[in-house]
């Protein structure tokens, strides 16, 4: 709804009158004053030009990756989990980071969507989509671990959901990780439901430009009709906002149950409240860089750079510098509280986090977490596209560091020292692990041959163009 | 240049709010009057701790509305948003008053040592707690001994005061400095400064609400505790502000140029944080009863129950302080955001109003929640403690500070307010500010 500003001529304030604003204008969203058509051929191309021969190499190369997980899991329920290096006392060791890795990635997507949506964060609009996709494929990356965790798989959907079975096996719902499915299980529908709406013009777009008849059937199924209408975008418009609002709580209530994982027992280092809010703004920093590490590339190889500019970077570098903050304050506050709590085990538990066993995890976890960010405060590096992908890559291996250090550590030396040890990830654990990385990549690619990387509509509507005032000379 | 420095540049035909600022000083001086009164001619001289609360609470509420906006100051810098600058112009006026209330709220506490061993148990040595033993000999305070000792916490105080001051004085340089000059460049360190000093200021409210609210209750620790304060104080903020701006649109010198967008804005962002405060407030409670480690479970245990002699028997009955927690989920969340789900009640000034003044008196009933319950040494009862009560004689010397730290704010804030332009004239966003539209 729009509402023009309640100045009247009648109650006009006479200090308007001296209003000068000095000159600095805002960077645009899209470069080089370019247009409707050039936006359209632009983005529709990627899609409708002959497959590159880089894609398919990247695609063989990714199903070959992604082969690892699928024997790594056909071994694990042929022989059991023992396969993954749990022993007592960590009986939870890369299951849980691997998972906990991914959905944290899969947060960037529906919050540059969602959240960024509701505070009117134009520039969300060129990197939106590429980043739901990422958000769904890495949540069903981060799905395939505690489903593979519950040993018999096949009997997952029993110990997962409350179906009467002659098993008797019912799910503890008093176990976040009960709440774990409900709260990932949601935020993937709604997500997938909010990315695949929000695709649903472009898909017309694409079906009304396709030539060859597979393409037309294949987009005009996916398009649902769509006309273009006034009708069509008016119920489009109302459904976006009211997705928006329902995706940021679940943004949200995702990785807070997460930390709940952990959180609710009484193991030191695990046992803080601050874990809510710190893994929240964990999430979105490795969200952002899983962002950055993807489409920083795609910009250079499709030449988007007038549709992802240097203002978008400067953005989401932003963003990952105070999101890196945050979760700098978190390690401090726990290191502080620790300290002050007096409490012996609190900071037996911290001490050896940072200087025992795992200390080398620790300090990588930091160096990529907290210092690496910091380079972003400068506006050259900013501007170095290669050294943006390096650190956003570091990120990336502190985020999944941050969730080995918290699991392992405080597991490794619990309350009893006659059971310490010192957990290593078999051969299974690594190759499982990795194979995501090929999995996502697989369905990562076919997104972008088959669909549109950006969403053309939204781009089009925060170019100067789209102001119905555009041109006025007066 | 010619100054803003009265009301006459109101289309209305002016108005006589900066003559107001000596009336509300005066209403400080004698709030606080009552208020010390309170503090140092009833309470210290019995060892009584609680009308010393009332200033503590004055202190921490008047507090937490202005490091709100001080937040916001920066905030909006470095997300250079466009409808802000108005809006801003009021924050940098209101914020030159966070020092001085922090000076005049803590500092006696601090310094005055009777008073100070009466607020924080943990710097008197000979205070009796309920297990028997004297603080002195307190072995959770001997591990704590290396943040919890008097000269450095008094020198963590003064820092505190300190940087809130420095921030103070370099948001405030820059952006007066451009309504003179017109330069843009200002802008940029206004940004630089933001950038930095939203990390400083993170830690200094963090470390402020450990020192003062937290270590009331030495014994129990959340490192969540200073998020809490943060959210406390962002909403505090925007409700305080929403209330200010539409006095100043009625009144003063925002007629014609606060609009419905800006009281959408700021609607919304109080919404935003009154599920953001229940999230944090609800996450630390949660966790700890979860985890149920009695350590940290006192803390809570003592704002629901205290034992009483029922038939012969000590049992635990609900206390008054049961109710008070009631009175924020229900009043504190649910019912403010159900209500401001609604885009009327974000953009219609009675409504927006109510709502507004609703979540201070309840913000004021927060603090009430995380300062005020004690355990009371005495070893008539099984645990040897009683607990206070939320109902005290006392709350005359609360109202006398709330009102008191409220009068200095205002009266700080219009006498600012007479010496700068009313808004930033020269700040690149101002035209966006001013036809900001939803």
């Amino acid at each position: 709804m729009s509402h023009a500003p309640e100045i009247t001529s009648s109650a006009r304030p006479a200090i308007l009158d001296r209003i000068a604003p000095a000159e600095l204008p805002r960077r645009p969203l899209v470069e080089n004053n370019r247009g409707f058509h050039w936006i359209t051929e632009k983005i529709c191309r990627i899609v409708e030009d002959p497959t590159p021969t880089w894609w398919k190499v990247l695609f063989l190369v990714a199903l070959f990756l992604a082969s690892f997980t699928l024997v790594g899991l056909v071994y694990v329920v042929s022989t059991g989990t023992a396969t993954w290096g749990l022993r007592s006392p960590v009986n939870w060791g890369w299951a849980i980071v691997n998972f906990v890795f991914w959905v944290g990635i899969g947060h960037a997507g529906t919050l540059i969507s969602a959240i960024l949506c509701l505070l009117r964060q134009k520039w969300r609009t060129s990197i939106n989509r590429a980043a739901e996709a990422m958000t769904i494929f890495a949540v069903c990356c981060a799905g395939l671990f505690p489903v593979f965790h519950t040993g018999r798989v096949w009997m997952a959907a029993w110990y997962l959901l409350p179906i009467p079975n002659s098993y008797d096996i019912w799910p503890q719902f008093r176990s976040p990780l009960e709440w774990d499915v409900f709260a990932v299980s949601t935020y993937f529908t709604v997500s997938l439901l909010f990315w695949y709406m929000g695709m649903v013009p472009d898909l017309g777009v694409l079906r009304d430009r396709a030539k060859q008849l597979w393409r037309k059937y294949f987009y005009g199924v996916l398009a649902m009709g769509w006309r273009n209408s006034n009708r069509h975008w008016s119920n489009y418009e109302m459904a976006y906002l009211l997705l928006a609002g329902l995706s940021t709580p679940l943004v949200l209530s995702v990785h807070t149950i997460v930390s709940f994982d952990f959180a609710v027992s009484n193991l030191p280092g695990w046992h803080t409240t601050i874990f809510p809010p710190y893994f929240v703004a964990g999430a979105i920093f490795s969200g952002f860089a899983m962002v950055l590490t993807l489409m920083l590339p795609l910009r250079a190889v499709f030449g988007l750079h007038d549709l992802i500019t240097q203002y978008h970077i400067d953005c989401m570098t932003k963003i990952i510098l105070a999101t890196g903050t945050m979760v700098g304050y978190a390690y401090a506050m726990e290191f502080f509280i620790a300290a002050y709590s007096g409490n012996p085990f609190e900071s037996f538990a911290f001490i050896n986090r940072a200087f025992g066993q795992y200390g080398w995890a620790y300090f990588i976890m930091i160096a990529c977490n907290v210092i690496s960010p910091q380079l972003f405060w400068f506006r050259k590096i900013r501007e170095n596209h290669a050294l943006v992908w390096i650190i956003c890559f570091f990120v990336n291996v502190g985020m999944w560091f941050e969730r080995f250090v918290i699991t392992v550590s405080s597991l490794a030396n619990d309350f009893l020292p006659s059971s310490w040890g010192y957990y290593s990830p078999t051969i299974v654990d690594i190759f499982t692990f990795f194979g995501t990385f090929g999995f996502f990549s697989v369905l990562f690619l076919l997104f972008i041959r088959f669909l549109p990387l950006l969403p053309i509509a939204e781009v089009k509507a925060v170019t100067p163009q789209a102001d119905p005032h555009h041109g006025d000379t007066h | 240049m010619s100054k803003t420095n009265d009301c006459s540049v109101d289309a209305s035909g002016g108005c006589d709010c900066f003559r107001k600022a000596p009336l509300w000083l005066g209403v400080g001086i004698v709030g606080l009057a009552v208020a010390y009164v309170g503090a140092f001619v009833f309470g210290v001289p019995q060892h009584d701790y609680r009308p010393l609360y009332s200033l503590l609470l004055g202190t921490a509420f008047w507090a937490s509305v202005l490091v709100g906006c001080l937040m916001m100051t920066m905030i909006t810098r470095i997300f250079d948003a466009g409808w802000a600058p108005i809006i801003r112009r009021q924050w940098e006026n209101l914020i030159v008053a966070l020092p001085v209330v922090l000076s005049l709220g803590l500092l006696p506490l601090v310094f005055f040592p009777p008073a100070r061993k009466l607020v924080w148990e943990w710097t008197n040595p000979e205070h009796v707690l309920p297990n028997g033993h004297e603080v002195g000999h307190d072995t959770v305070l001997a591990l704590k001994s290396w943040w919890l000792q008097v000269p450095f916490f008094q020198g963590r105080i003064v820092l505190y005061i300190v940087i809130f001051s420095a921030l103070v004085f370099f948001l405030r340089r820059w952006s007066f400095a451009q309504d003179k000059d017109g330069s843009a460049a200002h802008t940029g360190r206004l940004a630089v400064v933001s950038a930095a000093g939203i990390i400083l200021g993170a830690l200094t409210l963090t470390f402020l609400a450990f020192d003062t609210l937290m270590a009331l209750t030495y014994h129990w620790f959340s490192t969540m505790f200073g998020v809490w304060f943060f959210a406390a104080s962002m909403r505090a903020c925007f409700a305080f502000t929403a209330v200010l701006c539409l006095a100043l649109a009625t009144r003063g010198w925002l007629k014609g140029l606060y609009n419905q967008a800006h009281r959408h804005v700021l609607g919304c962002l109080l919404l935003a944080f009154t599920v953001f405060w229940a999230y944090i407030s609800f996450s630390q409670y949660f966790l700890i009863y979860n985890a149920n480690i009695p350590e940290e479970t006192f803390w809570y245990n003592i704002r629901e129950f205290s034992s009483a002699l029922v038939d012969g028997e000590w049992v635990n009955v609900k206390n008054q302080w049961w109710w008070v927690s009631l009175a924020l989920i229900f009043g504190h969340f649910f019912f403010p955001f159900l209500f401001l789900l609604f885009y009327r009640s974000k953009v219609v000034p009675g409504r927006l109003l109510f709502i507004a003044l609703w979540t201070l008196a309840f913000t004021a009933l927060d603090f009430y929640f995380n300062i005020v319950p004690r355990q009371i040494t005495d070893a008539a009862f099984p645990e040897g403690f009683y607990v206070n009560k939320f109902l005290d004689v006392s709350m005359l010397f609360d109202a006398a500070a709330f009102l008191g730290m409220g009068g200095i704010v205002l009266g700080l804030f219009l006498r600012n307010a007479s010496k700068q332009e009313i808004i930033p004239i020269h700040d690149p966003r101002i035209q966006e500010s001013i036809h900001y539209h939803e």
